[in-house]
């Protein structure tokens, strides 16, 4: 029991997220995921459960990789230019897999769809601060010029919000080229 | 012949619930053993192993619930109005489950299984040629459809995914606005 004390719960979920990203939710059983955070399965169990873990792994997701890389976004200052070097990057990285699979929001909507209303709660936060970022560079696009109609900034974030659920299934069968393709022609449909 | 005592589409019926709802990971063979009453020896048997069972199971939701949707893409009409109804035959109330099985099955698995990846390339590639034959008949040249066709294939996995969390009416906006965009220059 005495390592069960040496780790903070924030470790824990730290720990917990990896394996839920890999696997999912209902993919991973409370003892493969007590194994994988070091704890017993009673613990799992009794003191944290693995809904909460899961919950909390999403807030550990969130605030440590979507959430900075969206205030990139939000930052940039070179309008489509920017949204474009947005998606290729994101691209990259699912190709090169630097991140383990991808998006876990992604894949949690994919498997959980709206079982969960805690969960859904986290979706709601998620997909806001997306479509604001879209809206802050879509805003700079207008100002740039590179966007002519002001008033389907709107409809237009709305449409871009649907870019990363597509990206995230078509890099499993796509090349890459073909989906630089496809990132280009989306951010045309928009000017 | 070997006699069967059970049904093997009716096995695989079960199991494409089983791991459309639990995953294929969170789903045992155990469960599928006492959701289909199947003893595990007949189950390997037949499919060999739990991934036999799931690809057969994509085999069979292809043939049982996608044809009548596929088949959607070939009515007459109103481009937009064909598509809007193909996307919506997905995610509309009929379906036990909305969505779409291979998008589902893609998520959690294609990128660490190459038969999967094979399978579900092939089915978005029968869409995708579905959708270039559909366009051409509408009078569309044969570079711009395929360049439509492949943001109207980015719609349908949007639609399999990212609508799937939103009411109707929402999901119905976001499959029209996509449409409406995509096709914008095409009126």
């Amino acid at each position: 029991m005495a390592r069960e004390l040496s780790h903070s719960y924030d470790q824990l979920v730290e720990k917990a997220q990896e394996i839920f990203w890999i696997h999912g939710f209902k993919g991973v059983n409370a003892k493969e995921l007590a194994e994988y955070v070091g704890v017993s399965t009673s613990t799992i169990y009794n003191k944290y459960s693995k809904e909460l873990l899961f919950i909390d792994s999403l807030d550990y997701y969130t605030s440590t990789y979507s959430d900075p890389f969206l205030q990139q976004l939000r930052e940039t200052t070179e309008g489509l230019e920017s949204l474009k070097g947005f998606f290729y990057s994101l691209v990259e990285a699912l190709l090169e897999r630097t991140f383990p699979k991808s998006c876990l929001m992604v894949n949690t909507i994919v498997e959980m769809r709206n079982e969960n209303q805690d969960i859904v709660d986290r979706y709601d936060h998620y997909l806001i601060v997306l479509k604001d970022s879209y809206k802050v560079v879509l805003n700079k696009a207008y100002a740039l010029g590179q966007i002519k109609d002001e008033k389907s900034i709107d409809t237009y974030a709305d449409f871009l919000l649907g870019m990363i659920f597509s990206l995230s299934i078509l890099y499993k069968i796509k090349p890459k080229k073909e989906l630089q393709t496809y990132i280009d022609e989306q951010l045309q449909f928009i000017q | 012949m070997r006699y069967k005592e059970y049904n093997v589409n009716g096995v695989l019926e079960k199991s494409i619930k089983l791991f459309w709802e639990n995953g294929f990971r969170g789903c045992s063979i155990n469960e599928i053993v006492n959701m289909t009453g199947v003893n595990r020896f007949s189950l390997y048997h037949e499919f060999e192993n739990k991934e036999g069972i799931l690809y057969a199971s994509l085999n069979l939701y292809r043939e049982r619930y996608c044809q009548d949707k596929l088949d959607l893409l070939k009515k007459d009409g109103d481009l937009p109005v064909i598509l809007r109804d193909f996307y919506l035959s997905f995610i509309d109330e009929s379906n036990p489950i909305p969505g779409c099985y291979f998008i589902h099955v893609a998520t959690e698995l294609a990128d660490r299984d190459d038969k999967i990846k094979t399978i579900v390339d092939t089915y978005l590639t029968e869409i995708e040629n579905l959708i270039d034959t559909l366009l051409q008949l509408k009078g569309i040249s044969s570079e711009n459809a395929r360049y439509l066709t492949r943001h109207l294939l980015g719609l349908y996995c949007t639609a399999m995914s990212f609508c799937l969390i939103h009411t109707k009416e929402q999901r119905e906006e976001h499959v029209d606005t996509g449409i409406k965009v995509i096709l914008n220059n095409y009126g």
